[in-house]
C-alpha cells in the first residue's frame, strides 16, 4: 500500500518497521484507511504499557480484497477515541483494554468492567498494579 | 392492552451456553429486543501469567486457552519463539504439526455437531458425534499421554517422533463413512432444516464489520483462510470451504465440509511421512531461554476463528507483553447483534451455531 498519502494528511504520521506511529485523528486515520483502502476488517487492538507509563495501542487492519495488513499505532495516556462507529468488534477490544489498562474510550457506551467484578479495584494489566491480597498473587522480586 | 418489556437471563447455568456463558436478554413476549453477554467467570489471568513465567514455564498453561483445541495454541505459541530465535523447522516436524492441528479440528468440529445438535433437542448425534472424536481422542492419548491437554510441541520441534500411523488411517477410513451417516441423518433432516435455514443471518458487512474469521466469515461467503499463507500448509493441496447462504445451517455444512477437506490434508502429509526416514528434529534447550527484543506476531486458522499471539520482548526471559487475540469473544460480540429480532428459542440454535467456546473467550 502507498502510504504516502498519509504523510499529507495527518501530520506527523511517521512509518517505524511495518507500522504507521500517529500523533493525533487516530479516528481520522482508521476512517480513512477503511473508506480509501478497503480496511475492512479490525483483527484486534492491542495494548502494551510502556516503562513511562503511558499506552501504545495498535490497531491491527485487514484489507479481505487486496490480502493486505496494516498496522496503526497510537501513543495514548488515560483516554483514547473510539472507532465503534467504524467497526462494531471495537466494542469488544475497548471493553478488555478498559477492564485491564484502564483507558476510557470517548464515544463508545459500552465500557464496563469485563472479567474484573464491577467492585474490583485496579486495573491488572498495569505494570505498577499491585494486589493487596497476598493468597492471590506471587511476587518474585519480594518473595511474597 | 400494555406491552411491557422484561429482561430474562439466559444462562450462566443454562446447558446450551456451553459452561459460563451468561446473556441479558431483554424481551417483548419471546421476541428478542436487545442482547448483552456478560462473560469473565472464567477468567484466569492468562496475559498475565505470561509476564510473571518464563517462557517454557508458560507452555503447558497455553493448551488451556481453548481446551478442545489445545494444539493450535501450542503450535502459535511455539511459533513465535521460533520466529524469534530463527529456528527452521524439518519438512518432517512441519507436517507432524499439521497432521495434529487436523486431527484436532476434526474433533473439535465433532464435538461441536453434536452439542449443537443436542441444543436443538436431537440427543442421538451427540452420541454419534462422541463416538468417532473418541478414535481421536485415544489416538493423542496413545501419542501424547494426554486426551485434552497436550503438550506436544516444544520449541524447535515436538516431543516424540510420530508413532501409530496405522490408528491415523483406521481413522481416515472410517471417518468419510460416518460422515456420511451424519449427512442422511441430519442434513436432509427437515425439522432440523426448519430450524437452521434461514436463522440467525450473518452477512458479510455484519461479519466483516464484527471481525468474525474461521468458518463462520466463509460461511457467509469470504474466502478468508490464514492456512492458505501458513508456512505449515506449504506444498499441500487445499481448497477452502466457502458457503453463501449465511444462515446457521450454511455454519453447519461448512464444518462437516471442514472435516471432509482435513481429511484429505491428512491423506496427503501420511503419504509424505511414509516416504521420508523417521529423523527427528531436536528441540531446542527451553533452560535459560531469552528472546531478543522486539516484537514478534503470529496468526493461526484455529477451529473457530483466526487466532494470534503478539508477544513483546525486552531481551528478559519472560514476555514483557503478551497478548492473544481469539475467535469465540468476537462471537460473542456478534451476538448484540444477531439475536436482536429473533424468537427466544432461536436464541439457543443461532448462538450455537456460531461454536463459542468460553474459555478462549475469557482467557
Amino acid at each position: 500500500m502507498n502510504i504516502g498519502e498519509f504523510w499529507n494528511i495527518f501530520e506527523g504520521a511517521e512509518l517505524v518497521e511495518n507500522r504507521i506511529i500517529l500523533k493525533d485523528d487516530l479516528h481520522k486515520a482508521l476512517q480513512f484507511a477503511l473508506e480509501n483502502y478497503s480496511f475492512n476488517l479490525l483483527k484486534d487492538i492491542t495494548a502494551v504499557e510502556k516503562r513511562d507509563k503511558s499506552i501504545d495501542l495498535t490497531y491491527h487492519l485487514y484489507s479481505v480484497e487486496n490480502d493486505e495488513d496494516l498496522l496503526i499505532t497510537i501513543n495514548v495516556w488515560n483516554e483514547a477515541e473510539s472507532v465503534i462507529d467504524l467497526f462494531k468488534s471495537a466494542i469488544a477490544d475497548e471493553n478488555e483494554i478498559y477492564d485491564m489498562f484502564g483507558i476510557k474510550f470517548i464515544g463508545n457506551e459500552y465500557l464496563k468492567r469485563l472479567y474484573m467484578p464491577e467492585s474490583w479495584e485496579g486495573f491488572p494489566l498495569r505494570k505498577d498494579y499491585i494486589q493487596s491480597d497476598e493468597r492471590l498473587a506471587w511476587d518474585d522480586d519480594n518473595n511474597v | 392492552m400494555t406491552i411491557t418489556t422484561f429482561k430474562l437471563n439466559l444462562g450462566p447455568q443454562h446447558p446450551s451456553t456451553h459452561g459460563v456463558l451468561r446473556l441479558i436478554l431483554e424481551l417483548e413476549g419471546e421476541k428478542i429486543l436487545s442482547c448483552e453477554p456478560d462473560v469473565g467467570y472464567l477468567h484466569r489471568g492468562m496475559e498475565k501469567m505470561a509476564e510473571r513465567m518464563s517462557y517454557i514455564q508458560y507452555l503447558p498453561l497455553v493448551d488451556r486457552i481453548d481446551y478442545l483445541a489445545g494444539f493450535f495454541y501450542s503450535e502459535l505459541y511455539c511459533r513465535i519463539v521460533e520466529k524469534a530465535l530463527n529456528i527452521e523447522l524439518s519438512q518432517r516436524v512441519k507436517f507432524i504439526r499439521v497432521i495434529m492441528l487436523e486431527l484436532n479440528r476434526i474433533a473439535s468440529h465433532l464435538l461441536w455437531i453434536g452439542a449443537f445438535l443436542m441444543d436443538l433437542g436431537a440427543i442421538s448425534p451427540y452420541f454419534y458425534a462422541f463416538r468417532e472424536r473418541e478414535m481421536i481422542l485415544r489416538y493423542f492419548e496413545k501419542l501424547t499421554g494426554q486426551r485434552m491437554m497436550y503438550n506436544y510441541f516444544v520449541f524447535g520441534g515436538i516431543r516424540r517422533d510420530i508413532g501409530y500411523i496405522e490408528d491415523i488411517e483406521e481413522i481416515l477410513k472410517i471417518l468419510p463413512v460416518k460422515l456420511n451417516d451424519y449427512e442422511r441423518i441430519i442434513t436432509e433432516n427437515p425439522i432440523f432444516i426448519s430450524r437452521t435455514k434461514g436463522k440467525g443471518i450473518l452477512t458479510k458487512y455484519t461479519a466483516l464489520n464484527y471481525s468474525i474469521t474461521g468458518v463462520n466469515l466463509r460461511a457467509s461467503g469470504i474466502s478468508y483462510d490464514v492456512r492458505n499463507t501458513d508456512y505449515l500448509y506449504e506444498g499441500l493441496k487445499y481448497k477452502p470451504v466457502v458457503l453463501y447462504s449465511c444462515d446457521a445451517w450454511a455454519r453447519y455444512k461448512a464444518r462437516i465440509l471442514e472435516i471432509r477437506e482435513s481429511v484429505t490434508l491428512i491423506k496427503q502429509v501420511i503419504e509424505y511421512l511414509k516416504s521420508c526416514s523417521p529423523t527427528e528434529q531436536k528441540p531446542i534447550s527451553p533452560l535459560n531461554l531469552k528472546l531478543p527484543e522486539g516484537n514478534y506476531y503470529g496468526e493461526i486458522e484455529a477451529p473457530r476463528g483466526m487466532a494470534s499471539c503478539y508477544v513483546e520482548s525486552v531481551g528478559e526471559d519472560r514476555p514483557y507483553r503478551l497478548k492473544w487475540r481469539t475467535g469465540s469473544y468476537y462471537s460473542v460480540n456478534l451476538l448484540r447483534k444477531l439475536l436482536v429480532g429473533n424468537y427466544l428459542n432461536d436464541a439457543i440454535a443461532i448462538a450455537g451455531s456460531l461454536d463459542i467456546i468460553l474459555p478462549e473467550v475469557d482467557k
